[in-house]
């Protein structure tokens, strides 16, 4: 089994996990065998208050939730194995300093080196010294490599969740194929344009220390994809600007040109011409930035095969200036599948499937089977809280704890798809995604045929795409088809049909 | 619809109309003569020009009926196990207004035809004098009839997800 550890620095960075946590859901981080990689994440971010970073973490513990809930109880849905690792702030290593003359007491500097203290009153204004830096490394880079060129490897790698994802790392590395790092981030804000390499390198240096060459350590690294709406006033401080984003990324490509094969064996360049549009915000709950198709194709790096190509950076385009289609999208046809069938099934699943359970609650069993004739071949037809052929009651405490991990998911999945498919800047469309469909609603959604756009469309008439026709096949499927029962199995089994 | 369902529909339709022309008058005159044949009443002519014409009405009744039924659920395209449920008064309805239809054509070719059109079924009778007992014995055959000719075919012939909204289908073919 593959093995992919993947590291999200800074907020972008955080954004990208969410994006692959959702990829890993549709199945597509498996093995050239077909067979699941297990995927471990690892969230880096000095702004622990950042909404980026809580929807992130929201995803992956959601995506967790589902697989436990689920368990074994289904072959296709939810296959895929998560480790979370949790999220780690740079600035715990420094003993609870929270601006940069703390990091680096410039008191005792200016006692016990002179110099060293005049040369950190040159490299940084008293501004950015005294920058609080519980909101992220405020887009500058500077900053952010100062305080990550402070991380110990050595030392992390013996507590904490760095142990934890260094000793995973050795132990993947002994067994079968090599594990694969993986680290995203942006290269035009602060914490991701200054941890990333920093990080990369470490990372690199602490597995030549401990003789594991073969894993390879891998970027993805976001140019410029928004700009700010709005300014920010005159209280706030030292902060982001998006007219240095482009000064940032060229100071950090030049930087990758010169010294990037230290840091990573190969990465991954993606951005944006147009700009989507996010408001303004120094970090912290109020950076609510929508998830972006950008980070989705951060995320396919991790798929990109180790063997494919030679050569170090690797870039992508699209055919059409103002529109990008499933062609655009590398292993399209895969890709295009995978997304597909997620989006149907959360369609599918949260405005319609899971009502009809709610519905089920209402009414005798026998009632809404008179309706739901498919809801047998999951559930006991009785309603008997006893198991009877493997078949559980649909009001079991047990069953509504699935279906509510399910419901959870499905949410945070349809949230994300919704925005990367609406959130697209002036000028610019997508033929992907129906964003419109891609909501929760109380209304029985029945129509699947319009919630893919393009090629990635099943290839059916779209009076029998829909969840009626996909009740009806449940209902008619032979036994020997239905391998796993209650809220699991019927979720396997629509994960199955809605391709 | 699945490819059995329309045998089976198929099979409950040639099923009725054998029953309501031969088995049923076979039953009249074989099994409930005595009940059925009053002073004056000719069994035979009652069965030709009294309750055969209006059992073959009801019998156009319950078959226009399914066809209804057939194509409002094969057209219908329902979200929910709710809307589903939603035929089930649907049926009782059909099934109510074509028992009440079933007696009402017993009625009209027993009694009113004769007084409306001025003839009379037989000599000295301006209406078939059909016993209180041979009452009963109809209109328990039209619920029978109804029952044969509407409910048997609708249960084993409704497609998709109707399969179970009509009475009886959870217990009958739930396990199926």
């Amino acid at each position: 089994m593959k093995q992919i550890f993947a590291i999200g620095v800074g907020g972008t960075g955080a954004k990208c996990i969410e994006a692959l946590v959702h990829l890993h859901a549709c199945g597509l981080l498996a093995g050239d065998d077909g067979t699941p990689s297990r995927l471990g994440v690892f969230l880096v971010e000095p702004d622990q208050q950042s909404a980026l970073l809580t929807r992130a973490q929201t995803a992956i513990n959601r995506y967790g939730a589902l697989k436990v809930a689920v368990g074994r109880n289904s072959d296709n849905f939810a296959r895929a194995e998560l480790r979370d690792y949790g999220q780690w702030s740079p600035l715990t290593t420094s003993s609870g300093a929270l601006s940069l003359d703390q990091v680096f007491p410039k008191a005792v500097l200016r006692t016990q080196a002179t110099g060293v203290a005049a040369l950190f009153d040159c490299l940084f204004p008293p501004e950015e010294q005294q920058a609080d830096l519980e909101v992220g490394f405020r887009g500058r880079p500077p900053i952010g490599s100062a305080v990550m060129s402070r991380i110990n490897l050595q030392k992390e790698a013996q507590v904490g969740q760095w142990q934890q994802m260094l000793s995973d790392i050795q132990t993947a590395a002994g067994s079968g194929e090599p594990p694969l790092i993986h680290l995203f981030g942006s290269v035009f804000g602060g914490t991701g344009a200054s941890g990333v390499p920093t990080l990369g390198q470490l990372l690199k240096n602490w597995l030549k220390s401990q003789s594991l060459s073969s894993v390879q350590v891998q970027a993805s690294l976001l140019l410029p994809y928004f700009d700010f709406e709005g300014v920010a006033d005159d209280d706030t401080g030292v902060h982001a600007e998006s007219r240095n984003f482009q000064l940032n990324t060229d100071a950090a490509l030049q930087y990758l040109r010169t010294s990037g094969k230290a840091c990573f064996d190969r990465v991954f360049l993606v951005g944006s011409d147009i700009k989507a549009r996010f408001g303004f915000s120094i970090g912290g709950t109020s950076q609510i930035n929508a998830a972006h198709l950008v980070e989705l194709l951060a995320a396919l790096g991790v798929r990109h095969p180790l063997t494919s190509t030679t050569g170090y950076a690797h870039v992508l385009s699209r055919s059409d200036h103002t529109c990008i289609r499933w062609d655009d999208l590398p292993d399209d046809e895969r890709i295009g599948e995978g997304l597909a069938r997620g989006a149907r099934f959360a369609v599918a699943w949260r405005n319609n499937v899971s009502h009809d359970i709610a519905d089920a609650q209402k009414v005798p069993m026998r009632t809404f089977l008179s309706g739901a004739p498919w809801a047998r071949r999951f559930f006991h037809p009785a309603g008997a809280s006893a198991s009877r052929g493997g078949r559980p009651a649909i009001r079991d405490r047990e069953q509504l704890t699935v279906q509510t991990a399910i419901d959870q998911y499905c949410d945070t999945l349809l949230q994300w798809l919704n925005q990367i498919s609406s959130n697209l800047g002036s000028g610019f469309k997508q033929e992907l995604l129906s964003s419109q469909l891609l909501v929760p609603s109380d209304r029985f959604e029945n129509n699947l045929s319009r919630v893919v756009m393009g090629k990635a469309r099943p290839r059916r008439p779209a009076k029998n795409d829909t969840v009626e026709a996909i009740k009806v096949k449940m209902d008619a499927l032979s036994s020997e088809r239905i391998n796993h029962r209650g809220m699991a199995g019927l979720a396997d089994c629509l994960w199955n049909l809605v391709a | 619809m699945r490819g059995h369902q329309f045998i089976l529909l198929a099979a409950s339709v040639a099923l009725g109309i054998i029953w309501v022309y031969i088995i049923q008058n076979w039953i009249f005159l074989n099994l409930f003569a005595g009940l059925l044949v009053g002073p004056g009443l000719n069994l035979n002519d009652y069965l030709q020009t009294g309750s055969s014409p209006a059992f073959t009405v009801l019998w156009a009744g319950c078959f226009s009926a399914l066809l209804i039924w057939i194509a409002q659920t094969l057209s219908g395209k329902p979200r929910s196990s709710k809307e589903t449920r939603q035929m089930q008064p649907m049926w009782w309805i059909a099934a109510v207004i074509l028992t009440i239809f079933g007696w009402l054509c017993l009625a009209w070719f027993t009694v009113f035809v004769w007084s409306v059109t001025g003839t009379s079924p037989a000599a000295g009778m301006n209406s078939y004098p059909v016993p209180a007992g041979g009452w009963i014995v109809l209109m328990g055959f039209v619920v029978l009839d109804v029952m044969l000719l509407f409910w048997v075919p609708t249960l084993l012939a409704s497609p998709r997800t109707y399969r179970l909204v009509v009475p009886g289908a959870v217990t009958l073919l739930g396990s199926r």
